[in-house]
């Protein structure tokens, strides 16, 4: 079908056009170094919160956006610890949701005045939440290595069944153990770490400084954790991630100990979850168990399946679609934005359409993921050798 | 620790067993340092669970292995490895969808390491410097190791930046070696077959082995790429110092390499010593070509 497309006649001459621009547009795009490029869009990055809207009224992202970015952000660390266990090493983890809650909860039983475990005011320590990023990697890497090990032995489809277990249990654990966990209640009133006073921020009224300062932390804590990750993958520690995920026994045959880097990449990937899990709680001033359900765990296999498994662009698209669009509907822009579309709609004038969209709009999109897999099973933005793997299904039986 | 005059590779009544199928039989098999040594034998006469046994990915029923007087059964595969065994497999599995260099690159593995994460034997190699750290038990070293390593290349230190280098320009020579100069950014899928063939061979050679065992290096070849095949064998051997253990099918091609051979049937070893006595024995030709007592047999039963 493609292919007698490609060979219309009419065609031909607008096609070879479009893909000479494209090859010239990456040719270009390609000659920026690597560094400059990232700086750039680092820049980009950090001006959001700043562009002022042309048409007047104050910023273009106020409050609701940089919560939201912030929610994606925090949803791209994720995504990017989930990707080393399960794209770089290929083990289908399901329960990431666990180190997730670890984090969260080994930061809140400092920081809750609710906590059992502590009985002095924490409120007195302001640089508890600095302290407790890097003990939550640790802690994070710890429990990763402990949940592991009892999964070591199994492959594929039963690794995933019982990670999804271990997320549940975790979530069931924290709920039932409440002499410590504060059982459903969770534990609240954590108090946002103060973040320091930069007075260069404060250039608009109409934001409050913290969001601001929160959407920066987020970006560069993104930045740190992509930067991580690439370096891990294009290192003696990925190449044998990805033997182990190829074959594992001929891994283990090339020397590779199959048992230390299977717990390293569950160590590190845990350790990126538990880190976001700190962060998570203390934006939200609280733990409760029911944030830490299944949904956040299928939240971010998703991420990373829709993004393109492997690739941390992928992710970041993933999570911008998977995160940023369902939220995005909750505003008045997105009513704004579909109200546009009321003329071509035939039932507008009986139903409020757009309403019924941003109230369903979990089944619409459930919709949009089933689309995008059967039309881009490799991911939205897959990584430049997973598409090479799914592009020769042929040469695959062959061998 | 190792002595440098036995032989490379000795398994003493090795037996393995498949829920009462009797794969390997009470094997005795020695093969002499810088021998090319073959391994013959019908279908299912046991040679490649020989190969799997030895390099650890089976677990022998009994019986005892030895690499350069050192006993290796009861290591896992990438134990053994380290110890300088390495191997090929009969159906090719290599890492599909890295690229040669990469595939070649984990061969590397063990040696890609730096500083903490030498292997044993480098270490003997090395000097007596690290005779120290030799004295901490090893699984210790290897989680302190690995905690460092994982900084290490997060920094990306100097240290690990000079091994990736060392590693990737070993790798190329060994690519070169097997002839695939120049293929390095392929796909290993992409390649043709000998070519693949030819980059499992390097993937071994990468991890520096003492001995390699080469699980039918010329399938499916045409006698043209087999003779050239043949020639690397030699060359592995010759020019690398390697002992090589080889199962073929092709006689021409184990007839005119090997200098020692040994013949399995069902687990047992019927037959060994050097290629014209092999040929002539009568069991071998039995047990490749039936015996003309199956009616008498038969008859008598």
């Amino acid at each position: 079908m493609r292919e007698r497309l490609r060979n219309a006649p009419l065609l031909r001459p607008v096609i070879e056009a479009l893909s000479i621009a494209k090859e010239r547009a990456e040719r270009g795009y390609g000659s920026v170094p690597n560094t400059l490029r990232l700086l750039l869009l680092a820049a980009l990055l950090i001006a959001v919160p700043f562009y002022e809207n042309p048409l007047g009224g104050g910023v273009v992202f106020d409050d609701r956006w940089l919560s939201v970015f912030r929610l994606v952000g925090l949803y791209i660390m994720l995504g990017i610890g989930l990707n080393i266990v399960v794209g770089y090493a290929g083990l289908l983890d399901l329960g990431y949701v666990a180190f997730f809650a670890t984090g969260a909860y080994a930061y809140a039983l400092l920081a809750s005045p609710a906590s059992p475990a502590i009985d002095f005011p924490i409120e007195d320590v302001p640089w508890l939440f600095w302290a407790m990023l890097p003990i939550a990697l640790v802690v994070g890497a710890f429990t990763g290595v402990l949940l592991g090990l009892p999964v070591l032995p199994l492959r594929g489809d039963y690794l995933a069944i019982v990670t999804l277990g271990f997320g549940e249990i975790i979530r069931l654990f924290l709920i039932n153990k409440d002499d410590w966990t504060g059982g459903s209640q969770g534990l609240y009133g954590i108090r946002a770490p103060p973040l320091p006073d930069v007075p260069l921020l404060n250039i608009t009224e109409l934001k409050s400084t913290a969001l601001t300062e929160w959407y920066l932390f987020i970006v560069v804590g993104v930045f740190l954790v992509a930067f991580c990750a690439g370096r891990l993958r294009d290192s003696r520690i990925g190449r044998a991630w990805e033997a182990i995920r190829e074959d594992e026994d001929v891994a283990s045959a090339m020397g590779v100990d199959i048992v230390k880097y299977k717990l390293l990449a569950f160590a590190m990937g845990a350790a990126i979850g538990s880190f976001g899990g700190t962060i998570f709680a203390s934006f939200q001033g609280s733990a409760i168990p029911e944030d830490f359900n299944l949904l956040v765990s299928i939240n971010v296999v998703a991420i990373v399946v829709i993004g393109g498994m492997g690739s941390t662009p992928g992710v970041v698209v993933g999570a911008l679609i998977l995160i940023g669009i369902p939220d995005f509907l909750r505003f008045k822009e997105a009513s704004d934005l579909l109200g546009l579309l009321d003329p071509i709609v035939p039932f507008a004038d009986t139903h409020n359409w757009a309403e019924d969209l941003r109230n369903n709009r979990f089944i619409v999109f459930g919709a949009l993921l089933v689309i995008v897999m059967v039309l881009r099973p490799v991911g939205i933005l897959p990584s430049s050798r997973r598409k090479l793997e799914f592009a020769a299904p042929v040469d695959e039986a062959a061998i | 620790m190792t002595d440098t005059t036995g032989p490379m590779l000795v398994t003493r009544g090795l037996t393995k067993r498949f829920e009462g199928v009797v794969a390997l039989s009470n094997l005795d098999l020695v093969v002499e340092k810088r021998a090319i040594a073959g391994l013959i034998g019908p279908n299912g006469a046991g040679k490649t669970t020989l190969f799997n046994v030895v390099t650890g990915f089976y677990a022998a029923d009994e019986g005892e292995i030895e690499l350069a007087g050192q006993t290796i059964n009861r290591l896992a595969p990438h134990a053994v490895a380290a110890l300088g065994l390495s191997r090929t497999f009969q159906n090719i599995r290599l890492f599909a969808n890295m690229t040669a260099l990469e595939n070649v690159l984990v061969g590397r593995h063990l040696h890609a390491a730096f500083a903490l994460e030498k292997t044993e034997r480098e270490e003997d190699t090395g000097g007596e410097s690290r005779s120290a750290l030799a004295s901490i038990p090893r699984r210790a070293l290897s989680s302190v190791g690995v905690v460092w390593e994982v900084i290490a290349t997060l920094a990306r230190t100097p240290d690990v930046r000079l091994a990736e280098r060392a590693a990737v320009e070993r790798c190329l020579e060994v690519l070169a070696f097997v002839g695939l100069r120049g293929k390095h950014d392929e796909l290993a899928r992409n390649l043709p077959y000998g070519g693949q063939r030819r980059l499992e061979l390097a993937r071994a050679l990468a991890t520096n082995p003492r001995l390699l065992l080469l699980d039918e290096p010329t399938a499916g070849m045409n006698p043209h790429e087999s003779q050239e095949i043949v020639g690397l064998i030699r060359s592995v051997r010759d020019d690398l110092g390697m002992t090589v253990l080889l199962i073929e099918h092709q006689m021409r091609v184990v007839m005119g390499v090997c200098e020692q051979i040994t013949v399995l049937d069902y687990g047992e070893k019927i037959a060994e010593g050097p290629p014209e006595a092999v040929q002539r024995n009568k069991r071998v030709i039995e047990a490749y070509l039936g015996t003309r007592s199956i009616g008498i047999d038969s008859g008598a039963a």
